[in-house]
């Protein structure tokens, strides 16, 4: 009985020490007092991760995707000197990125195809005394992988294109084409090329009238292919690997052209904007005449504008707006804020750059209702009563363009500008700011010339000082700040602010946003007067 | 037997002497450095960390742990369990000095202790959990005071104010679990405000009742230990009654903590779930968290039921250091461990070793006046003039 | 053989009913305080804040604190994460601008008055007062040094003068409490060059934050911090960078602190008032068990007696 006591009372006491033990370990271990254990593992990062998602199309997963580095297995089919048709089956001359498969049947006969076959390859690996991959279900389907996907979008550049193009010398054909639904054909359609986007989207379309397969297969199926092909032919082939594409250190080593040739798809140097009237409706504004040619080098691809396809705007973009707000109108696609297909949108972007940020990011993000700077894009006078140009009237227009354009371009301000502005309305611990109004205008002068986009906008005087002097009369004269900016917090004008914000917000604001680094500190621009300092406190 | 203990208790009592010399001395050191430095003198508090060791050890373990009071008066005069009787008078006088060190510690803690009494005399913050706290303690010393006052006037000789006083008994008694109920659970409560603060695990609306619970955990199983300390040390004063009851009062008093751990554990677990907090417990601190709840709340537990089923009370009263060391860890994860989880580590809080020496030297006070008192009242032992008088 | 089940269970019982009444009791005092009519409030824009500490030297200035360690003008204590202290009612912080990071981003801080002050509810001897210009202030002549307002601060504002023997004070920021009453701005908003500070009537702020929203939707997170927080304090917040990378908590809820604890004071009474009668009852009960059981016992003697009351011998073996 004795003995059964103590026993218990051991056992008891060995249970708690062995629960302390464990527990006080595990809450102190390291710093990592609040963190999940999940997060102390490392994970590999590889850009050649593939999951099955074509199993998804048949309804829910039993469990967790497998994951499948295909780099990996095309190493090791390399140095068993066996080639891709061991897992991929051809097509039409083509090699199919599907695993030993040609078209999504089912599910069960999916499940069949790569369970079987990829657990007979380890096996037959594994009895010929080498290492492999799982055979056992668990092991591709892991619950919690440790490896994680650093996969990057590829892209088909401007300077892409080019190479392409250049080493295809100019045959189109090769990668552009149509599809022609009657005879269930491809086909080639001069002139009418476009991005492999407009047609192929994110996922295969299944639908009879517009069976599409998704970007991610078209691209696989036409640049392998391609790639492998011209490398059998021992000529400089693009990449076969998942990396070359997706790793982003690989993707950084591939050549950029610097200055890419224009694209030959026959779009006009300069346009007036179409604005779509197959109703007879005629436009209220004046039309915009746009040049083309210049826009084309500050984007990488078409798609930047033409969002779904090469056609003009207006063919898809009504001048009215409909009531099930299905179409979004021109006037939106021109205007919208934030958005880079956009007009004011890309150019609103721009403004965010550090020589513009500093005067355009205190400014109200609201439409400009002045309507001289709605002028400076739509400047075309519309012809009487129809609203119709006839064609050779546009391609008239369109010639004079440049024209028109000739003097907004390096515009030369007439303005008298003091060498220095002594400002001292304020004068308590610090003395007065000698302000050199000179330099600061000869710089912002500087940096719109560097830039056409700003030269085209800031074509006034006006334009130019209202980015300190806002509220500043046409004729030059602005009127002193402390007209309107006295003691700070008035109820009545809640969003001015005193003298001496405005003065700094100004000053500050527009160093802070233009990456000047100089002038951040009180006595960077003050002298600290020390003895009134004491006297007024 | 009785020789046997005498002769050790000098030899031992002469070593316990030197110690409780030595800490008398640094006990007064450290208080001449408290009331001419200030905290900062002597503690490691900082504007993060305002409490530390004094409230969380000498305030909130020191009322827990001088519940066995009112837990052990309650059950023998209100629950009529009369063979517990001879547990009552020991319970009280620890509960007693219990609460005078709790207040005697508050002293050492607050800023200015002389203006104590302002919450109730000057200016009332009757929203304020503290203001309870320090009302229900206050009323409660008194309480104590005069339930304890009988032995002392057995000791002293005063038969008629000995006799009015028992006659308050019962009255006493009610008053002592109501002020108890309300400020062990408001020691929780005074938590409540900071939900941002403490941890989640240990942080809940329930936290009064947690409080509550675990101070009838701790009175019980102090009764307990204390019990086996006096017939350790004090074993020659005790009567034939206090001797033949100690067993029973250990058994029984170990079948209800193990019920009452029980139950602490479900509402603890019902706590965690209600809020649904289980994803923390894959945490560091929901690691430390299960070592409190699984191995000194479950085990305890179970350790008292086994010790009550084959009755052990060696094994009981093992268990009852366990579980009180358990009602310890709490208050300290509370009000330490789990307060200020968010802090990054260099700014949380570490005692300094003077915290720690003050608190040892409010404890050496406790031993030594209760030694004073259980040497000469009538504690272990009914008076032989008052037998059977209850 | 120790407490009956039956009374165990009882007991617990009791205790849950205590608290279902207590919750019932929190819920009946939910009423939001908006703050008073026409109450200050300032309005602190993180983006204008250029991080020169004139605020910290205005605050030093006008609540005569004592000289830094190193000058105001000494901008390289913002390179350490600092808070506020028994000698420093403010504190600038520098934090990094993920989306630019050389603009760095500055956040000051100091007590944010809260509408439903932490602070004044867990105070024993009322020692904080929340006045109608929105200021919370704190009287020394009655504070005991618990520090209990430090704990329930969600801000973890009020310091304490761990190194006064005898005299220790709580210190926070009063919002200038006594040049507000005198018509004067508070310290830190005079002094800041840039109006990252802005002060006025607490709607006007509000109405003041929202219009810069409006105007310049980009430069802002479209959330003003401390219009709801902790049930709405009188310093508020507006800022380009997410509130919680500027070490704010975003997680302190909407909840005003003395709602926190009204649950646990209000079951108080109820305990105070179910309590006493409860045991009374239950003393009741176990003493007429008890006066039964000696009836019975009595009885069962008597009559073992009357039974037995031949064989002497037996009777006296038992006695």
């Amino acid at each position: 009985m004795l003995k059964g006591k103590s026993l218990l009372l051991g056992a008891g006491i060995a249970v708690a020490i062995v629960i302390l033990i464990i527990g006080t370990m595990n809450a102190f271990n390291g710093q990592a007092l609040s963190k999940t254990p999940d997060q102390n593992k490392a994970f590999v990062y590889r850009a050649d991760i593939i999951t099955f998602d074509n199993m998804e199309a048949f309804g829910k997963l039993k469990k967790t995707k497998a994951i499948f580095l295909h780099d990996q297995h095309t190493d090791a089919l390399e140095k068993k000197n066996k080639d891709c048709l061991t897992c991929h089956m051809s097509e039409n001359g083509r090699m199919s990125p599907k695993f030993m498969h040609l078209k999504d049947i089912g599910k069960e006969e999916l499940t069949k195809i790569y369970c079987d076959n990829c657990t007979k390859c380890h096996a037959e690996i594994i009895a010929a005394g080498e290492k492999a991959g799982p055979v056992k279900c668990d092991d591709c389907h892991r619950e919690r992988p440790l490896i994680k996907s650093s996969r990057v979008e590829m892209g088909f550049d401007k300077s892409l294109h080019y190479r392409h193009s250049k080493a295809q010398q100019d045959h189109c054909d090769r990668c552009h084409h149509e599809y022609d639904v009657k005879t269930q054909k491809l086909f080639y359609a001069k002139g009418k090329e476009g991005t492999c986007r407009y047609c192929h989207k994110k996922t295969t379309q299944v639908k009879e009238t517009e069976k599409v397969i998704s970007m991610r297969l078209a691209s696989h199926f036409a640049c392998i292919d391609c790639h492998q092909k011209t490398e059998a032919k021992h000529i400089d082939a693009g990449p076969v690997r998942c990396a070359g594409c997706h790793d982003a250190t690989e993707q950084s080593k591939i050549e950029k052209i610097a200055n890419v040739p224009r694209m030959k798809r026959g779009q006009p140097d300069n346009v007036l904007i179409k604005t779509g009237d197959e109703k007879g409706l005629i436009p209220r504004m004046m039309r915009v005449p746009f040049d083309h040619k210049a826009h084309e080098k500050y984007n990488d691809t078409c798609r930047v504008c033409h969002l779904a396809s090469l056609e003009s705007c207006a063919k898809c973009h009504p001048l009215t707006g409909s009531t099930d707000k299905k179409e979004i109108t021109l006037e939106t696609i021109f205007h919208k804020s934030g958005h880079q297909s956009s007009c004011m949108g890309c150019h609103e972007l721009k403004q965010k750059d550090k020589s513009c940020a500093g005067c355009h990011a205190v400014m109200i993000r609201d439409r400009q209702k002045d309507s001289a700077a709605c002028l400076r894009c739509h400047m075309v006078p519309l012809p009487e009563r129809t609203g119709v140009l006839s064609t050779s009237k546009a391609a008239k227009m369109a010639r004079l363009m440049p024209e028109l354009w000739k003097e907004t371009f390096g515009p030369i301000y007439h303005v008298k500008v003091p060498k220095t502005v002594v400002i001292k309305d304020l004068m308590d611990r610090y003395g007065p700011v000698e302000y050199p109004h000179e330099k600061v205008y000869n710089a912002m002068v500087k940096k719109i010339q560097d830039s056409k986009l700003a030269q085209y906008f800031h074509y006034s005087e006006t334009t130019l000082c209202v980015g300190c002097h806002h509220h500043a009369p046409a004729d030059g004269n602005p009127p002193k700040c402390s007209n309107c900016h006295g003691a700070p917090f008035d109820e009545n004008h809640l969003n001015r602010p005193g003298i001496k914000a405005s003065y700094h917000q100004q000053c500050m604001g527009c160093h802070q946003r233009m990456g000047v680094t100089k002038y951040l500190t009180c006595t960077s621009c003050h002298k600290e007067r020390k003895k009134e300092a004491k006297a007024s406190s | 037997m009785a020789q046997v203990t005498t002769g050790e208790r000098k030899s031992i009592f002469s070593l316990f002497n030197f110690i409780a010399l030595i800490v008398l001395g640094m006990g007064i050191y450290l208080t001449y450095l408290r009331f001419t430095g200030g905290l900062a003198a002597v503690t490691h508090l900082s504007d993060y960390n305002p409490w530390g060791l004094w409230i969380s050890f000498d305030l909130l373990c020191g009322v827990a742990l001088a519940a066995g009071g009112y837990v052990t008066s309650s059950a023998v005069y209100l629950f009529g369990m009369k063979k517990y009787h001879s547990a009552v008078r020991p319970a009280i006088l620890t509960g007693f000095l219990g609460y005078a060190l709790v207040f005697l510690a508050i002293n050492y803690d607050v800023g200015r202790p002389w203006r104590l009494p302002y919450p109730l005399v000057v200016q009332q913050g009757t929203t304020s959990v503290l203001f309870e706290v320090g009302l229900c303690v206050a009323t409660y010393l008194t309480v104590l005071f005069i339930e304890f006052s009988p032995a002392a006037l057995e000791w002293l000789g005063l038969k008629k104010a000995r006799n009015l006083v028992v006659k308050l008994t019962i009255l006493l008694t009610i008053f002592g679990v109501v002020l108890s109920t309300m400020h062990q659970s408001s020691l929780g409560s005074l938590f409540l405000i900071a939900p941002s603060k403490l941890h989640p695990l240990w942080y809940s609306p329930y936290i009064p009742i947690y409080f509550f619970v675990t101070s009838i955990i701790a009175g019980l199983s102090m009764v307990i230990f204390e019990s086996t300390l006096s017939h350790r040390f004090f074993g020659y004063k005790m009567d034939e009654t206090h001797r033949k009851e100690a067993n029973d009062i250990t058994l029984g008093f170990g079948k209800a903590a193990a019920y009452v751990l029980a139950g602490y554990f479900a509402i603890k677990v019902m706590g965690i779930s209600s809020s649904n907090h289980w994803h923390y417990l894959k945490t560091g601190y929901g690691a430390w968290y299960l070592v409190e709840l699984l191995g000194f709340v479950a085990l305890p537990s179970i350790l008292y039921a086994i010790g009550v089923r084959v009755k052990s009370t060696g094994l009981i009263k093992w268990t009852s250091v366990l579980a009180v060391l358990g009602v310890i860890l709490n208050r300290f994860n509370v009000c330490l461990v789990a307060f200020n989880w968010q802090l990054p580590p260099n700014e949380r809080y570490f005692p300094s070793w003077m915290e720690i020496g003050i608190s040892v030297f409010i404890v050496m006070i406790g031993l030594l006046l209760y030694r004073f008192i259980v040497t000469r009242m009538p504690i272990l032992y009914e008076h032989p003039e008052y037998k059977g008088a209850h | 053989m120790s407490i009956s089940r039956r009374k165990f269970l009882g007991w617990v019982g009791a205790a849950g009913l205590s608290t279902a009444f207590g919750k019932s009791a929190a819920a009946a005092t939910h009423k939001h305080f908006t703050g008073y009519p026409n109450s200050f409030a300032i309005l602190h824009d993180i983006t204008l804040c250029v991080g020169c500490r004139t605020c910290e030297d205005a605050c030093n200035r006008v609540n005569d604190l004592p000289p830094p360690d190193k000058p105001f003008t000494d901008l390289s204590v913002l390179d350490s994460r600092r808070r506020t202290t028994t000698k420093a009612f403010t504190v600038v912080n520098k934090y990094e601008n993920k989306e630019q990071p050389k603009a760095p981003v500055f956040y000051k801080k100091q007590c944010n008055h809260c509408l439903e002050p932490a602070c004044a509810s867990a105070c024993f001897v009322r020692a904080f007062t929340k006045t109608s210009t929105g200021a919370v202030i704190y009287d020394s002549s009655v504070c005991v040094g618990c520090r209990y307002c430090m704990i329930a601060c969600p801000f973890e504002i009020p310091t304490y003068e761990y190194d006064q023997a005898l005299t220790p004070r709580i210190r926070k920021c009063t919002m200038c409490y006594p040049r507000v009453t005198k018509g004067q701005l508070p310290g830190c908003v005079e002094a800041c060059p840039m109006e990252a500070l802005s002060f006025g009537k607490r709607e006007d702020m509000i109405k003041l934050a929202r219009e810069r929203f409006r105007r310049y939707p980009d430069r802002y997170v479209d959330h003003i911090y401390g219009e709801h927080e902790m049930g709405g304090t009188s310093w508020l917040y507006v800022s380009g960078t997410p509130f919680k990378e500027l070490g704010m908590r975003e997680d302190l809820g909407v909840i005003p602190a003395p709602q926190l604890t009204a649950g646990a004071l209000s079951s108080v009474p109820v305990i105070a008032g179910l309590w006493p009668a409860l045991l009374a009852g239950i003393y009741a009960v176990s003493k007429r068990k008890e006066k039964i059981a000696q009836k019975e016992q009595e009885q069962a003697v008597a009559s073992a007696l009357d039974k037995q009351g031949d064989a002497k011998t037996q009777s006296k073996e038992e006695s």
